[in-house]
């Protein structure tokens, strides 16, 4: 009783304080909800037509089903030799790739960086290129290559550097932005040179963040040129295409099984350089802050 | 009644807490001093237990709480209330979002994921932000605050958990002067008028001598001064705070 009652006079007295915090703002959360419920609703109207049935998922199973059998017992065919090859180029492509894209992705990215570039015109025009290059995955850049140079690892590589630049150098950007402009200052404050300023203010803080990404591309490109293989831009996706399309499964399998194990061993190995890279980070952050 | 026995906790080869034995009575309010890193911020993180003692005993209420887990730990923080250096606030959400996060501990699980709370706790929210003068930017976005603003809505949060003890960080040492006073003498305020036992950490001895009734020093992670204000003379304050501030002061 004198609880509810206590309870009555606390909401009487906090509406004589601050009426208007009283009441949550509901109808603009309610309007923001319904936004999300039609956006959420198209979406599932155009996924009426993508031939998800479920007698005709029913039949594809079954003949996946089938295929997996044919995928029993995996075998090498005696073509060991070529398919470890293969793989080397993937790695390769990979690598090479991943290395031009960051040669050119760290100019973009200074540039494009607001807080490093104070000019706007220069950076909004940056910035939008970057968006619309994104926009082109690297599969249709080597279908587009392809067609214009031939078949080959050189067109796979072409195709990542493409794709992959404006991406990096947005990642980049963003990245050297969201430093604390306080160290930048100290520096300036210091008398250093624009070009000291990125050397000590910028550079040790995200040079951990700006190699893990670069990791995380190394990692996504060796998936990407088993695609890329495909449309005969090089690597192993190449000898996959081959197999599917004779029907050998059992050599598909076992070159799946081994682009399994590569990917795996070089996912876990680039994490865990990862998590070193930026717990060394945030380890020295913690330490500032016990310090302070 | 709070009583700390033998604990210890090291990072590493670094002994933070030394064998620090200690009782604080219900509704004491105590200024830890010390310099940095003499182990004043991890003594609070061991008794909100934040940070785990390697050895040695927690109780309150003779209740020992140095092992307890999952539900029992959780009422346990939110009855020991703390204030950080930093403020912590999540400055992303509006004022009084940051002080309804002081009493999500006593509601369910599904309703606080939505932000929905009871109007009761609404209006306390609002009302313990009016104690410290910032009932008028409850809606406001908690970043476009200033640090004493921001210092005194942490102390709202703390007040909407309802402790009996509030552990306070350092939790003056990023404001001004004129801000640093406004915020102890909130601290100053829940102790003498809700009987809070007050635990506050500071480097800055004379706001420590003005505002608290019992001292406790520490150096190198033990325990080497304790007891009033007065009895602290020049000498001692000098070993306290070590070679540092004796050179400074010839």
């Amino acid at each position: 009783m004198t609880a509810a009652v206590d309870g009555r006079d606390v909401i009487a007295r906090a509406h004589l304080v601050a009426a208007q915090a009283m009441t949550p703002r509901h109808g603009k959360r309610m309007l923001r909800w319904a936004g999300w419920g039609i956006g959420l609703a198209a979406l599932v109207a155009m996924g009426c037509d993508l031939g998800f049935s479920s007698e005709r998922l029913l039949a594809g199973m079954l003949r996946a089903g089938h295929l997996l059998t044919l995928m029993w017992p995996p075998t090498s065919a005696g073509q060991a030799g070529a398919v470890f090859k293969a793989l080397g180029q993937t790695i390769a492509m990979a690598f090479l790739g991943t290395v031009l894209v960051v040669i050119l992705a760290l100019p973009l990215g200074i540039v494009g960086a607001r807080t490093i570039v104070q000019q706007p015109v220069i950076h909004f025009v940056l910035r939008r290129l970057l968006d619309a290059a994104r926009t082109i995955p690297s599969l249709v850049w080597a279908m587009i290559l392809v067609a214009a140079f031939g078949l080959g690892p050189r067109v796979g590589v072409t195709a990542m550097v493409l794709a992959e630049t404006p991406y990096l150098a947005k990642l980049f950007a963003e990245t050297m932005e969201n430093r604390r402009q306080g160290v930048i200052e100290s520096l300036q404050a210091a008398g250093a040179t624009r070009l000291q300023v990125l050397r000590y203010g910028l550079m040790p803080e995200v040079l951990p963040l700006m190699t893990g990404k670069a990791l995380l591309l190394f990692e996504g490109n060796i998936r990407a040129s088993a695609a890329l293989g495909l449309v005969g831009a090089g690597g192993i996706g190449v000898l996959l295409d081959t197999r599917i399309q004779l029907l050998q499964l059992d050599q598909v399998a076992w070159i799946l099984m081994l682009f399994i194990v590569l990917v795996l061993t070089i996912d876990l190995s680039s994490q865990a350089l990862r998590r070193r890279l930026i717990n060394a980070k945030s380890y020295n952050l913690e330490r500032m802050d016990a310090d302070a | 009644m709070l009583e700390l026995h033998n604990l210890r906790k090291s990072f590493g080869r670094t002994m933070a807490i030394d064998g620090v034995t200690l009782r604080v009575e219900r509704g004491e309010m105590v200024g830890i001093i010390g310099r940095s890193g003499a182990g004043k911020s991890t003594l609070l993180r061991l008794i909100n237990r934040l940070t785990d003692a390697d050895e040695g005993e927690i109780c309150w209420q003779d209740r020992d709480i140095t092992r307890i887990g999952g539900r029992a730990l959780r009422e346990w923080r939110a009855h020991s209330a703390m204030i950080f250096q930093r403020f912590n606030l999540v400055e992303r959400l509006d004022v009084v979002t940051n002080v309804l996060v002081g009493c999500l501990h006593r509601h369910a699980l599904l309703p606080s994921l939505i932000k929905s709370f009871p109007a009761e706790d609404r209006a306390r929210a609002i009302l313990e932000l009016d104690r410290v003068g910032m009932a008028d930017k409850a809606l406001q976005r908690t970043e476009t605050l200033s640090g004493g603003e921001m210092q005194r809505v942490a102390i709202a949060r703390a007040m909407m958990q309802q402790p009996s003890l509030l552990l306070a960080d350092e939790p003056v040492s990023a404001l001004d002067p004129f801000n640093a006073n406004g915020v102890m003498n909130a601290l100053v305020a829940a102790n003498r008028e809700r009987g809070i036992t007050v635990m506050v950490n500071t480097h800055t001895i004379d706001l420590a001598r003005t505002f608290c009734q019992r001292l406790i020093g520490i150096r190198a992670g033990r325990i080497v001064f304790d007891g009033s204000p007065g009895q602290l003379d020049r000498g001692l304050e000098a070993e306290l705070f070590g070679n540092t501030m004796l050179r400074q002061a010839a």
